[in-house]
């Protein structure tokens, strides 16, 4: 009996500090702030949402209907919908219902939950692939470039980027189009539904160059930047080369593995840009995504749809802040969070 | 924000001529840009003054589809018969127009919050960041089109909805600033001499946050130029017969495959803005050492 019960305090013991080291751990730490940080964020983005669709012509049941509808069927539906509430109530009903995880019905009477779903996965498919592309490209350019800071290679390479910078992502598509599906009818020009790999390469490739291109010339004016900079100011990078590291090992394994921390944090930064950028280059090449789902929202005065791909915009920003903050608390041990210059 | 500058190299180490190539470097790459944004404003805001350009709202269908070089349109005409030289001028002074009123509405509102949050920290600092931070997670084309679509399209319509997506990235860099400059020894003897917080900011903070603003500013115009044309090109900005530079883009890729030029040129024209934009943007930070 007194065994079975010192094992028990043992356990409770144990998982007390288990606790006590999980809490204690600043990266979780930092995790929780920021978690309880982005609950304000997104409740003020819904909101913000909701007060700018109020500027939209409350015209639901109207389209609904039909335009011969009669005011009396229109002023039914409306009360069906709930329209004809007021603005308070409405957000609230909204927002307890987003928070079930119900995000209302389409103005075609399809659920939001439905449509979010079949389009969610292809505009997460495009930006991973212009994402992985781009930064896979980057690191190897950017070390290319930082090896020899104004030689030929980089000097090259920071016009392209520099280019890749100020062109227009629908500009580009363009181009591309034109060049690609056009001229050399590599690609089609409007992308067809995606399934199994091969369609996806066919389909998404244009797409993903058009969004990854300027991400790319991003990504590696900043690790090209940073890279030089180490190589010239630090200590250890001087260490390194005296200790005899050959001069590509030194940019690789010292310098670039540094550098990695800013990126990853540019990265995540630059996730809220990145689904703007898909709602346009969806739109050109008819991606069947939540970009060109929202375009068509707007010009329907779909509220409902419009708000619950906004929610998923958001998401996708606050998370992406906060998975960039995350880590580099995880990754550089000199960041010490709870100082509050930032 | 203001890093010390590289110390300099060695006299005995350099010889004169490496230094004076350096020094043609740094102003070449300062006024190459500034030159073709001056030109480029000259161009669209005093060219129309002076030469009588073609209508570029109007055009004879006669004339339509014109190549570039034809005579009396130097760039040719589109379907309409429209001159596409002049919808560049004028789209162009519609472009810059936007960009520049956004981005100044972006530094006065955007950094008037950043200081305030920086200087007087606590509540006013975690409310302001907040709300900056909605602001930023809010996707800044869905609130263009939005008043677009709702308000109706105009000018100021398009420059209020990019400003609330000017403003919070201001903020942000403002803030950013006001906290390092707030930590040097010449602040706390500022403070310690009894100045007033008011003398203070103006005297004190933004001097040395200015570079950090306008070399951000300058990139921020850049981007407005792209976001302004991107909709336009989604059609709920600049309404036909008004042209934009993103309108064209689109009014082009309806016949991109029998005269990709209608593309290209305004395509180009953006390119040209934006580059020059970045380039001097880089130039000052680079003299300025901002980081």
């Amino acid at each position: 009996m007194a065994l079975v019960q010192q094992i028990q305090l043992q356990r409770e013991a144990g998982a007390r500090d288990r606790a006590r080291r999980l809490t204690g751990s600043p990266a979780l730490r930092v995790a929780g702030r920021r978690l309880l940080s982005a609950i304000p964020v997104l409740i003020g983005v819904t909101f913000l949402t909701f007060s700018v669709m109020s500027l939209l012509p409350n015209d639901s049941a109207q389209a609904i209907l039909g335009l011969n509808a009669s005011p009396s069927a229109v002023a039914a539906l409306n009360h069906t919908l709930g329209l004809d509430q007021p603005f308070w109530q409405r957000y609230w009903h909204w927002l307890v219902n987003v928070l079930h995880g119900n995000f209302g019905t389409t103005l075609e009477g399809g659920s939001v939950n439905h449509e979010l779903a079949i389009h969610v996965p292809t505009t997460l498919e495009l930006l991973l692939y212009a994402l992985v592309v781009s930064v896979a490209l980057s690191v190897v350019v950017a070390a290319l470039a930082a090896r020899r800071p104004n030689g030929i290679a980089d000097r090259i390479i920071l016009t392209v980027s520099m280019l890749g910078l100020s062109t227009a992502p629908y500009a580009f598509a363009f181009l591309l189009i034109i060049v690609f599906s056009v001229k050399l009818t590599w690609f089609p020009v409007l992308s067809g539904a995606v399934a199994g790999p091969g369609s996806f390469f066919k389909n998404l490739t244009l797409p993903a160059a058009a969004i990854g291109f300027g991400l790319f010339a991003i990504y590696t004016r900043l690790l090209r930047a940073d890279m030089v900079d180490q190589m010239q100011r630090e200590d250890y990078i001087v260490t390194a080369k005296a200790k005899g590291v050959p001069p590509w090992r030194v940019l690789l394994r010292h310098a670039l593995r540094n550098s990695l921390f800013t990126l990853i944090t540019v990265v995540g930064l630059n996730l809220g840009g990145l689904v703007g950028a898909a709602a346009i280059i969806e739109t050109i090449f008819q991606v069947q995504g939540i970009g060109n789902d929202l375009i068509t929202g707007i010009s329907n005065h779909d509220v409902p749809l419009i708000e619950g791909i906004t929610l998923v915009f958001a998401l996708v920003t606050v998370f992406g802040n906060l998975l960039a903050d995350l880590a580099y608390a995880v990754l550089d041990p000199r960041i010490r969070y709870g100082s509050s210059n930032s | 924000m203001l890093a010390t500058p590289a110390p300099p190299p060695l006299p005995s180490l350099v010889d004169a001529r490496r230094l004076r190539s350096q020094r043609i470097g740094r102003a070449l790459r300062l006024w190459v840009p500034a030159g073709i944004l001056i030109g480029l404003l000259g161009i669209c805001f005093v060219l129309p003054l002076v030469v009588t350009l073609p209508s570029s709202t109007n055009g004879n269908i006669i004339y339509n589809n014109e190549a570039p070089f034809s005579p009396g349109h130097l760039l040719g005409t589109n379907v309409q018969g429209v001159d596409i030289f002049s919808q560049l001028v004028y789209g162009g002074q519609l472009t810059f127009e936007i960009s520049l009123s956004v981005t100044l509405i972006g530094v006065v509102i955007g950094g008037t919050l950043g200081v305030a949050a920086a200087y007087f920290g606590g509540w006013a600092d975690a409310v302001i960041s907040r709300v900056l931070d909605i602001l930023l997670a809010f996707p800044a084309l869905v609130l263009a089109l939005v008043i677009a679509e709702g308000l109706g399209p105009s000018e100021l319509h398009l420059i209020w909805a990019l400003a609330v997506f000017a403003i919070p990235a201001q903020g942000r860099v403002a803030r950013g600033a006001t906290l390092t400059v707030r930590g040097l020894s010449y602040m706390t003897a500022a403070r310690l001499s009894g100045t007033r917080p008011w003398r203070i900011i103006t005297r004190h903070v933004l001097p040395n946050i200015l570079p950090g603003i306008v070399t951000f500013s300058l990139l921020g115009i850049g981007i407005v130029v792209i976001i302004e044309g991107a909709i336009d090109f989604l059609g709920y900005g600049i309404q036909l017969p008004q042209a934009s530079w993103g309108s064209m883009i689109t009014q082009g890729q309806n016949i991109e495959s029998v005269q990709p030029e209608y593309v290209l040129i305004p395509s180009i024209a953006l390119v040209i803005t934006v580059v020059a934009l970045n380039m001097l943007g880089d130039a000052l930070r680079e003299r300025w050492g901002v980081q």
